[in-house]
């Protein structure tokens, strides 16, 4: 048994920011789990016998976890599974908040620009901790930072809407029986995508998605405003949610 | 070739030396690097060049518990480590020889005639 308080807070944000960056790098969780451990053994170390943390990882933090990380291998098959999630999850939230009004349908133009944001929703998340965690950012550029990464989607999902009904593109109407089979799908997919990841990353984000829209538009705001706060509840919210997950997952 | 560059081959096969004598983990390998003279390192340096070396299969590494904290993790030889270090040691001492001869202005053929 040892106690964590035994390291100094800068070993400590080292190592958080260590596993922040190898994640964001997408390395392998368990890959990480091991430099992370085997460093924090020599920092320990190290510290009893009055050692700074740079005697151990240099002037430069970030060169330093860009080292580590060179020689470590990608897990594309683990990325797969997160793009997977969050692209079909986002999906299947749009869908289940449309479902509420009736059959479905949707431009190609929507169904397109959904995967597109998606994409630059993962790619930037993942830029955006990369950078946190390798640079030595106060609180409040962290802050800056993050906010830009939720504002930037919420701005593409805007556009997206303006741009829809200025561009006319091919219609695909869902139907009744359509929709209904779209529905069974998307808890189906939920379910399993859950069971399968084994998180419960989709259904707290569906949560966070689904839950305000709906909660604001029993209210008596107007649809303008109730589309921009639960924007920015959803987003904010899952920006955080991630971003807990994250530095919990170096407390396993 | 840059002073880091060649410093980063050297020191591979430094580490392989060590770990040959006996099982070690991080902290005693750059420990005894420092003893041997190595103290300008960042102690840290030798974790991205313990993960090439395991990625080669040059080191194995078993995980045992430690009398206080998390686990240690040491670092043994596997065969393909031994042969890389006999390499290393020729490829050194080759180098070895022919700076040294350099520095002393000898050149090859004075040494196999005896100097003269």
């Amino acid at each position: 048994m040892y106690a964590e308080t035994e390291l100094s807070a800068k070993s400590r944000k080292f190592l958080e920011d260590l596993r922040v960056y190898l994640f964001s790098s997408g390395k392998h969780s368990d890959e990480i789990d091991e430099i992370v451990e085997e460093l924090e053994v020599h920092l320990m170390e190290a510290e009893q016998k009055g050692k700074s943390v740079e005697k151990i990882v240099g002037h430069s933090p970030k060169a330093y976890m860009e080292q580590l990380s060179d020689e470590m291998p990608a897990d594309f098959k683990s990325w797969f599974k997160y793009i997977v999630i969050i692209i079909f999850g986002s999906f299947s939230f749009t869908l289940a908040n449309d479902l509420m009004e009736g059959p479905l349908s949707y431009s190609l133009l929507e169904l397109a620009g959904h995967v597109v944001i998606g994409g630059i929703f993962i790619v930037g998340t993942l830029t955006a901790f990369k950078y946190i965690s390798g640079n030595q950012l106060s609180k409040w550029k962290e802050i800056g930072v993050l906010s830009v990464l939720t504002l930037v989607p919420i701005g593409f999902f805007v556009g997206l809407i303006y741009f829809n009904r200025a561009v006319e593109t091919p219609v695909i109407h869902f139907g009744v029986a359509g929709t209904i089979l779209t529905a069974m799908a998307i808890v189906v997919f939920i379910v399993g995508i859950s069971w399968w990841a084994k998180t419960w990353v989709l259904p707290i984000i569906l949560t966070l998605l689904v839950l305000p829209e709906y909660l604001l538009g029993l209210t008596a705001l107007d649809q303008q405003t109730v589309l921009v706060l639960s924007t920015l509840i959803s987003f904010g919210g899952i920006g955080i949610y991630l971003f807990i997950v994250n530095r919990a997952e170096r407390a396993v | 070739m840059s002073t880091t560059q060649m410093m980063k081959g050297i020191l591979d096969g430094c580490l392989l030396a060590i770990i040959k004598d006996r099982e070690v983990y991080g902290y005693e390998l750059a420990e005894q690097l420092e003893l041997y003279g190595f103290d300008a390192l960042s102690e840290g340096t030798i974790y991205p060049l313990l993960l090439r070396m395991q990625k080669e299969e040059l080191v194995t590494s078993t995980r045992k518990k430690s009398t206080a904290g998390p686990k240690r993790k040491y670092y043994s030889l596997t065969a393909k480590g031994e042969q890389e270090l006999e390499h290393f040691i020729g490829r050194w001492e080759y180098l070895q020889t022919n700076v040294n001869r350099v520095l002393k202005h000898e050149t090859a053929s004075d040494e196999s005639q005896g100097r003269g």
